[in-house]
């Protein structure tokens, strides 16, 4: 095969790959793109949401005069956990139940303990997740087929990014000579456009379709019932060590400081970033947060009666696959590094999201030029098919070059 | 590219496949949109709109003790895997024993012991969950037990037919070829 007609298939293969679902294609990356910010655009639309400063040297409240805060305002008033979210702008999350079994999650000032408002009904975040991640198809027995169709874009995507460096020819030339021709017509802007943009996101292209690649593997492997996680299952509180109580009421647990206190005596550095308490009485408390890696949380499993640490997760007990593969989703979603990620990766989104459109407007350009060729060559006579050929050089250049 | 060129005479369905075919794809939004409804009321049913689950048991009497039984989803137990086949049920203590008791059970059969209770109820005892295995040669007449133990270390138990606790689970048993 020949140079020339190699580099056609090249960039035959690359055109095809996205384009017979283009709209698929574009609206998942559009989703994926607002689901990364999706908490910060419900921060702006929600007061309720914020974290606001009492006064400029206000402390941060502890765990444990959270719960206080709450139980004072809401005596009856069931509290499963609560997190810090890792923004400081946004207020704690607090799981809780109600007397009448509604389950909640309730805002609160982080430094005041005032519940600030419940989450609305609508959740924009677990919605806007909901329609990237799986296409609204509910899991019913393992991961949902639209799990499988969203992640299986990944391999295209992939192979976007390979065949589009292929036919690009000394594409790394266009970090230094940047060119984003805008008087040329539209054809000539969208290919611009297309590979301009496409440089500069080779890596984010890379990240996103080699972690959706792997949220596919996850799934086959899942639904194959292969785990490779190194993780110990933890057994419950032994009836033992559950204390009785001759009153016939629940003995006193530990406290959460405490609790904390012991955690981070196990793990040293960690930044208690959620508390979940025990589901029952023969069940733990976890806490956990992030340490020097941003991308894995680290855990402790305490006993809530006598604080033993039961069992504790940290980095250096994962396995070095554990390692990549754990990393794989707050890769794709920028969620470890605060507003700053989240906002480039919600940047190279909507990047992402115009080389989508931009690769559908150049094929439809291209096929509409090509069209209207062929109607020329075809209603005139070949000598003057020729001249009209040696007319537009620049269109010719273009096409022949199959770069774009 | 051009239909005019690879058919000598393109039928009105080879023009339109050609002219629309690449935009086809916006067809697959239809996915979601059908999915809509369903993604809006599982929300409510985890937001506890419609109360414990989607039907309520009613009152179960347990020694001193009782507590409100609902299935969460009126179905068949659902798969889980070499699990088994689970059925989620959801339970709520009431205000006046919350403190006296210790934890609450769930099991096919009648239990042996306290140690062999069933499946323990995780949650605020607002609103409890367990997930129950339910093999799928369970006899159509079996009963479900809940165990309550109590923080003074004493056990209650109560049982109900199984058929009052899920009409779904028997409709499924029988299409396992469950004998009555």
């Amino acid at each position: 095969m020949s140079k020339k007609s190699r580099s056609k298939l090249w960039f035959l293969v690359h055109s095809w790959l996205a384009l017979p679902i283009w709209f698929f294609v574009l609206i998942v990356c559009v989703t994926g793109t607002l689901a990364v910010v999706s908490q910060e655009i419900v921060w702006l639309a929600n007061p309720d949401m914020r974290a606001s400063k009492p006064s400029d040297d206000a402390p941060l409240l502890s765990y444990d005069q959270v719960i206080a805060a709450i139980k004072q305002a809401q005596p009856l008033t069931q509290v499963l956990s609560i997190a810090r979210p890792d923004e400081s702008h946004f207020a704690l999350e607090a799981k809780v139940t109600y007397p009448d079994g509604r389950p909640d999650t309730v805002y609160v000032n982080p430094y005041s303990g005032v519940i600030q408002g419940s989450a609305p009904a609508f959740n924009f975040r677990g919605f806007t997740r909901a329609l990237h991640g799986w296409w609204l198809v509910p899991f019913t027995n393992g991961y949902s087929w639209g799990w499988y169709l969203v992640s299986l874009l990944g391999l295209p995507l992939l192979a976007s990014l390979v065949t589009g460096l292929v036919v690009y020819k000394r594409f790394w030339k266009g970090f230094f000579r940047p060119t984003l021709r805008i008087r040329h017509g539209a054809r000539i802007f969208w290919g611009d456009f297309h590979r301009l943009s496409g440089i500069w996101s080779i890596w984010f292209i890379a990240v996103i379709s080699i972690t959706g690649t792997w949220f596919l593997v996850e799934a086959v492997l899942s639904d194959n019932q292969i785990s490779i996680s190194s993780a110990p299952v933890i057994p419950v509180v032994a009836r033992e060590s559950v204390p009785l109580s001759t009153d016939g009421l629940a003995p006193q647990q530990l406290s959460l400081d405490r609790a904390i206190e012991i955690a981070q005596q196990r793990i040293p550095g960690l930044d208690a970033s959620f508390v979940s308490l025990p589901g029952n009485a023969y069940s733990h408390l976890e806490i956990g947060g992030r340490g020097w890696y941003p991308l894995m949380f680290q855990t402790a499993t305490i006993n809530p009666y006598n604080g033993d640490v039961a069992a504790s997760r940290l980095l250096s007990d994962r396995t070095p696959l554990e390692f990549v593969t754990e990393s794989m989703r707050p890769l794709h979603t920028g969620d470890f590094g605060g507003l700053w990620i989240k906002l480039i990766w919600f940047f190279f989104g909507l990047v992402l999201s115009m080389m989508v459109l931009s690769g559908l407007l150049i094929w439809t350009k291209r096929t509409a030029l090509a069209t209207a060729n062929a109607f020329k060559r075809s209603q005139k006579p070949p000598r003057e098919a020729r001249i009209t050929q040696a007319l537009q050089p620049s269109v010719h250049r273009e096409s022949s070059e199959g770069s774009v | 590219m051009n239909p005019s060129n690879t058919a000598s005479s393109p039928s009105r369905l080879s023009l339109f496949w050609h002219k629309w075919r690449f935009h086809l794809n916006v067809l697959l939004l239809l996915i979601p949109l059908g999915f809509m409804p369903k993604y809006f009321s599982e929300a409510a049913l985890f937001r506890g709109d419609t109360g414990l689950g989607e039907r309520e048991i009613g009152e179960v009497q347990v020694g001193p003790w009782s507590l409100r039984l609902a299935e969460f989803r009126n179905e068949a137990p659902r798969p889980d895997g070499p699990a088994g086949h689970m059925k989620h049920f959801n339970a709520a203590l009431y205000q006046r024993c919350i403190g006296e008791v210790k934890a609450t059970y769930l099991r096919i059969g009648k239990p042996r012991s306290l140690r062999a209770a069933g499946v323990i109820f995780f949650g605020s005892p607002y609103r409890m969950g367990a997930l129950l295995p339910v093999p799928q040669k369970t006899p159509l007449d079996a009963e479900l037990w809940i165990t309550l133990e109590g923080w003074d270390g004493s056990m209650h138990q109560a049982a109900i037919p199984l058929s009052q606790a899920s009409p779904a689970t028997i409709a499924w048993l029988k299409t396992q070829g469950a004998q009555p």
